[in-house]
């Protein structure tokens, strides 16, 4: 017995460093002798090794490396004999196994993995005990297709609100944790209005939710949640780190991109009419080929155009290219959770990914012409279109022999003049100089050309405007695709042809060009392979997602990465039946927010057990609802709820907060790309902020904004003194504090109890306990003593401190 | 700014799983598990006031082991931004003063695209030999010849883009493209913070305003926003935000404070054994501390008028690259790891990006540093401090050694060859590797590409620049890139 403690001990070391949950081998401790048992035991060691292989040995013996022949990604390689010795596994004999043998090798010419730290005691152990047991295969969990699950049965039942808790339950007794008690309403309420709108109740919903003692308040409360128009703006933009939204190009100009905002806006109306996901997928993928195009799914569109792009690369093909992973990685990562991009240059090191998989991929949407060859769809109606379009076609000839001119003339000139030439001076110059450098029949045609094309400009400007959007535009026929050695475009191989990784054992639907004839269906196509039920990661992906942003991380950590360098799901059994409730419900995600929500597991309480906390200090279990961090925009934008200045106005272009002129000074030219906009107009939700690439508001950056220029499937949450010194002494804290003073006087009168009491409640969501609101008057004791500050100066400090509490930037 | 580990939140590592924060954890890189320790134990549990919180909680930011043994302790990165001429400065080439005026074959990419043919322009300086080791250098820099026995040049150095965009990137993050961490965050990442009361990746621009692409070249890319560049002034408050609001004074602040830390440690108690909410308070003291230190560490009063002459300070020519320079040693005193100054800003002739008047451009920039900088290697000298700070000269690529338009001297960029200069920090003094061709075009001896200059970077502080990584995206992402990178151990002593 006291040997399978040992083992159990080492088994839990092991997955303290591959997490795996320590839980899951806990039968390991009942001894090896009922079946039943080592049945579960084998099963757990296989999925513990698993892991192991990948991150230690894949790198050389994997998918792309199979060095000494050896390829433990592969059973029959593994087990098989190889020349000049011993198989690498003897199922049933460690000692006969030459895997074994070299891990655990004193020779460090023989032990594996060479030039990096030798394997743990306790990760050896688990190889040798897995070995000892038969070494059962089992693939990686990703890449088996989900299983239909039951909720598992569970002695405390009466905590079972519905089959979520009935899973998380069953672990929790597994292991001899009892889940936390429930959180306490107001806690509940504010967690719920966080999770769902990214704004915290006002007092007032507080108190109403406190009154109400009918049974189904709390979901009352959710389903209104649900149906607010902040419901888009909180979960749209968790989408927009998904996909790397941003207005601008990056890079020296970091141009705006026209029009990004309606994407934003799609986003946010796609999630507030609760559009079933895979047709929201099939939009952004493919959204002008769909039988039904509308300008919604136009502007979905817009989804390839979010990328970075260069508008002077120095090498034009590797930016094509660069392009184009850019979207596959975007593409692979967002919607399957595999790093495809991993296999640009070769295969997948440890996943079974290869080049032929990533081109084939970039075959899909190879035909999408570069960003700088039009990114502007029109969405106006045909006829407006056909006009533009044969004004367009006019006024082309007049603007290739007018610019043929002006650089005849301009080559004659200076070489600071040249350069002139090239920036905002032009038009100056060439009205100041260019009648001297041209000969006169030159310029007597340039002068001519000059008057036809400003009439033709003026019949123009007669149309009405057009209407256009963010999108793609496509080349009449897609590029033939080459796998690129090493990644290099220039060294193009073997052809292939649009496919989908072979890891998923499918292949693509029948590609059909829609009627048009504008493009070729392969996205379609791709779309509708992404968006089918039968995608073994798609739905497992999105369920993962759903439950990241509402218990602060997915079953999956690794909410993009699901292959053998990810995160192993903390609840595999769990996740294969969220994701199957998300198809059910026709895949509207509303229907799972209110699960999830409506479960005992969300409505737990935060607040910690010692018991717990020294089996399962990181939560594994789900045994307490985790304390979070508010997001950037949730600390800016319940700011300005909590003074009474937040302006709910939707949609539109994007809005620009005043930004300090010391934070200017980092641009190039201080202030270029930034507009200006009313103090109304700024005090917009942060989501409507528009996304300078390279200008991020501070407050929004201090905060761990998305990084803008990859997919940010998770948010940091980090904590550091510019945090504290702009919430303390920068101007918007500062003028913040304004605003809440001159609303706690409206509200609550002259006493101050009364109007500290109403700022805590403003900003803590809930009654203020007495010793709170007693430490606060005496901060305005001491103010009004010892510094002489007014009773209005004092005030406005204690609105500052109350600003910068825990409280306000936590949630329970 | 880096002060604080980003690896203690309990459950958001942006772009990282909890297995890549382990494997760190494993590799010494972060202090979560000595406050799981303490969080277990109770700790916590004791509601302190700020102050004495702060000083009892372990530093999250507190320096790392080197991964190797390390020469250097801090970088000063002098980026002579927009591309300073080699063929005029450092890459002596007689040839070229022959050939003025002449049109000859020559392949050269540039801004205005690849040419075959080009009109030589001759240096515009004579150049001598200096110091023992006799290297070249031309008559733009009177005061930096006397140093060069100090100095490594790098006269091969190439890089992937001639454009200003790219290229800028590229120097400072290795990556053409934007969305990867600088220079100075791999450095903070990898080593930590020896002075808390200081960011330790400090970026300090030309008055005539910041390089292209702004913030994007001291990003922080996918890692999180502690190990961001932060912009130092050195007039009025050195960081943003630091200064207390009009009317507020430093103890009506310490009462504030005081109370913040009373409310928010009631707060805590309830919750001892998350982290993340102490560290918060003591983010608080941290600032409030700053706030103290970071405008001491600035104030140049102490400084004597023979120090800041030496560094150019007494001439309103060099008075400001001169202060910068100084401002520059105090960090390295005060332990920040990765400093970089701006020499040029804006656009056009703002920088060193001379298309027009080579002779007006450059005149007026090498004037502008030549002395600071000097002054910077000499005063680090005699205080025994260059042997652990490793200087970096250089912009983001050189020049074309033939003219950019049919008139006057301007030249183009050239990221095929082109010199940048190291001393200090274990650099061999007084030597100079890898060749252009006669004209100055192209590297033919010993290329080095921008990556073996950051891998010598990280190698002098105590990096492997092939073991320094990052997970992100699937891969372990290195500021040398997936291949194996060497340093340049031709300069190293």
């Amino acid at each position: 017995m006291s040997r399978w403690i040992a083992i159990l001990l080492l088994i839990v070391c092991v997955f303290a460093i591959a997490h795996v949950s320590p839980a899951t081998l806990n039968a390991a401790e009942t001894s090896s002798l009922d079946p039943t048992t080592r049945a579960a035991e084998a099963a757990k060691l296989a999925a513990a090794v698993q892991p192991l292989l990948a991150r230690h040995c894949f790198a050389c013996h994997g998918p792309d490396k199979a060095e000494a022949g050896l390829k433990l990604s592969q059973k029959e390689s593994a087990f098989g004999s190889r020349d000049g010795g011993a198989p690498a596994i003897v199922p049933g004999h460690p000692e006969k196994s030459e895997l074994l043998a070299r891990i655990t090798s004193k020779d460090a010419d023989e032990r594996m993995p060479p030039k990096s730290k030798p394997l743990k005691p306790a990760e050896i152990e688990v190889v040798r005990r897995w070995i000892e047991v038969g070494a059962p295969w089992r693939g990686h969990w990703a890449f088996e297709p989900p299983q239909p699950q039951q909720p598992p049965k569970v002695t405390k039942a009466d905590w079972v609100t519905n089959p979520i808790d009935a899973f998380i339950l069953a672990r929790l007794e597994e292991n001899g944790l009892t889940p936390a008690p429930p959180a306490d309403k107001a806690t509940l309420l504010r967690r719920a209005y966080f999770d769902l709108t990214g704004l915290p109740p006002t007092p007032e919903e507080v108190v109403a939710f406190l009154a109400d003692t009918s049974p189904d308040a709390y979901a009352k409360v959710i389903d209104r949640l649900l149906a607010s128009p902040h419901y888009g703006e909180k979960w749209g933009r968790h989408w927009l780190d998904l996909v790397r939204f941003a207005d601008t190009n990056s890079f020296e100009r970091d141009g705006i991109k026209q029009n990004a905002w309606r994407f934003r806006d799609y986003v946010i109306r796609s999630f507030n009419d609760d559009k079933p996901y895979d047709q929201f997928v099939r939009e952004q993928l493919a959204g002008d080929e769909l039988p039904l195009v509308t300008p919604d799914s136009i502007a979905a569109t817009g989804y390839y155009r979010l990328g970075l792009w260069d508008d002077e690369p120095a090498d034009r093909l590797q930016a094509r290219y660069d392009e184009l992973d850019d979207i596959v990685a975007t593409t692979g990562q967002v919607f399957l959770g595999l790093t495809i991009n991993c296999a640009r240059c070769h295969d997948h090191k440890i996943d079974p990914i290869s080049q032929v998989d990533y081109y084939g991929m970039l075959a899909a949407v190879h035909e999408i012409r570069p960003f700088g060859e039009g990114n502007q769809v029109d969405m106006s109606s045909p006829q407006i279109v056909a006009r533009y379009e044969e004004m367009e076609r006019k006024l082309e000839p007049f603007n290739r022999e007018i610019h043929e001119l002006e650089q005849r003339g301009i080559t004659k000139m200076s070489a600071e003049d040249q350069r002139k030439s090239e920036g905002k001076g032009r038009d100056k110059l060439l009205a100041a100089k260019l009648v001297k450098m041209l000969e006169p029949a030159d310029w007597a045609s340039y002068s001519e050309l000059r008057q036809q094309r400003a009439a033709a400009e003026a019949e123009l400007g007669k149309l009405p405007a057009r209407e256009t959007t963010l999108g793609i535009k496509c080349l009449p026929k897609p590029p033939e695709t080459f796998i690129f050695a090493r990644g290099n475009p220039h060294v193009p191989g073997k052809s292939v042809t649009t496919s989908v990784p072979a890891i998923f054992k499918s292949s693509l639907p029948e590609i059909k060009p829609p009627a048009d004839g504008k493009t070729s269906g392969r996205r379609l196509a791709l779309a509708n392979w992404i968006a089918s039920p039968d995608n073994m990661l798609t739905s497992r992906v999105m369920a993962n997602r759903v439950w990241q942003y509402h218990f602060g991380r997915g079953i999956v950590r690794s909410s993009s990465n699901f292959g053998n360098l990810g995160d192993s799901p903390t609840h595999p059994e769990l996740l294969d039946w969220l994701a199957a409730e998300l198809v059910r419900n026709n895949w509207q995600l509303k229907p799972l927010h209110r699960l999830l929500m409506l479960s005992s597991a969300y409505r737990q309480s935060s607040r910690g057990n010692s018991e717990a906390l020294a089996k399962d200090s990181l939560n594994d279990l789900f045994w307490r609802f985790d304390i979070r961090r508010l997001t950037a925009e949730e600390v800016r934008d319940s700011i300005l709820a909590a003074t009474g200045t937040l302006n709910d106005k939707m949609y539109g272009p994007g809005v620009y907060p005043e930004i300090s002129k010391q934070v200017m000074a980092g641009q190039s030219v201080p202030g270029a790309g930034w507009g200006h906009s009313s103090p109304e107009e700024a005090a917009r939700r942060s989501i409507y902020i528009h996304a300078k690439r390279s200008l991020i508001t501070p407050i929004l950056a201090d905060f761990d904004f998305a990084d803008t220029d990859g997919s940010c499937p998770v948010r940091f949450a980090t904590t550091q003194p510019a945090q504290a010194l702009s919430m303390l002494n920068g101007e918007f804290a500062n003028q913040m504090a304004g605003k809440l003073l001159e609303r706690i006087r409206r509200d609550a009168g002259d006493q101050p109890p009364a109007q500290i009491k109403r700022a805590l409640w403003l900003i803590a969501s809930r009654e203020p306990d007495a010793k709170t609101v007693d430490r606060s008057l005496k901060l305005l004791q001491t103010l009004a003593d010892k510094h002489h500050c007014s009773p209005d100066a004092a005030m406005k400090y204690f609105c500052l401190m109350a600003l910068n509490l825990n409280e306000f930037v936590f949630l329970d | 700014m880096a002060f604080n580990d980003p690896h203690r939140s309990s459950s958001n590592f942006c772009g990282r799983t909890r297995r890549e924060f382990l494997w760190q954890a494993g590799a010494g890189f972060t202090s979560v598990a000595l406050a799981g320790l303490l969080s277990r134990d109770g700790f916590f549990n004791q509601p302190a006031r700020g102050a004495a919180m702060a000083s009892t909680l372990a530093n999250p930011l507190a320096p790392k082991p080197t991964q190797i043994p390390a020469k250097a302790t801090s970088v000063i990165f002098l980026f002579m931004y927009g591309g300073p001429s080699h063929v005029d400065t450092f890459d002596y080439k007689p040839k070229l003063y022959e050939l003025d005026g002449k049109t000859v074959p020559v392949k050269t990419k540039g801004r205005g695209g690849e040419k075959n043919v080009g009109r030589v322009v001759g240096p515009k300086w004579n150049f001598k030999q200096y110091g023992q080791s006799g290297q070249w250098v031309s008559e733009l820099f009177p005061h930096l010849s006397q140093c060069v026995d100090d100095i490594a040049f790098i006269k091969s150095m190439q890089a992937d883009s001639p454009i200003h965009g790219s290229a800028m990137l590229q120097m400072n993050s290795g990556k053409i493209l934007s969305g990867s961490p600088a220079l100075g965050s791999w450095l903070n990442y990898g080593l930590g913070s020896v002075n808390e009361n200081l960011p330790g990746f400090c970026v300090m621009l030309d008055p005539s305003g910041g390089p292209i692409s702004g913030a994007k070249n001291w990003s922080n890319g996918y890692m999180p926003a502690v190990y961001q560049g932060t912009v130092l002034r050195s007039k009025g408050a050195p960081i943003l935000d630091l200064e207390t609001p009009p009317g507020a004074t430093r103890e009506l602040q310490r009462d504030l404070l005081d109370a913040l830390a009373d409310i928010n440690s009631d707060h805590l108690a309830a919750r001892s054994d998350n982290t993340d909410l102490a560290a918060r308070i003591s983010s608080y003291e941290l600032a409030f501390k700053m706030q103290k230190h970071a405008p001491e560490a600035i104030d140049l009063a102490q400084e004597s008028e023979a120090t800041k002459a030496l560094y150019g300070m007494d001439h309103p020519r060099t008075l400001d690259f001169g202060t910068r320079c100084l401002l520059a040693r105090r960090m390295v005193e005060r332990g920040v790891r990765f400093i970089q100054l701006y020499s040029g800003g804006s656009h056009n002739d703002a920088n060193w990006d001379a298309h027009g008047d080579l002779e007006k451009n450059h005149n007026f920039h090498a004037g502008n540093t030549d002395k600071p900088i000097a002054g910077l290697l000499q005063d680090l000298k005699q205080r025994g401090l260059l042997d652990s700070t490793l200087i970096v000269w250089g912009g983001e690529f050189g020049r074309q050694p033939t003219a950019e338009y049919a008139n006057g001297t301007g030249r183009d960029h050239n990221a095929m060859g082109f010199t940048m200069w190291m001393a200090g920090g274990g650099i061999k003094g007084g030597c100079s590797v890898g060749v252009t061709d006669e004209l100055g075009s192209a590297a033919i001896e010993d290329p080095f590409h921008v990556k073996r200059l950051h891998a010598t970077i990280l190698h002098q502080m105590g990096l492997d620049p092939n073991r320094l990584s990052y997970f992100h995206g699937g891969l372990d992402q290195k500021l040398v890139g997936v291949e194996h990178v060497d340093p340049i151990h031709q300069i190293i002593a």
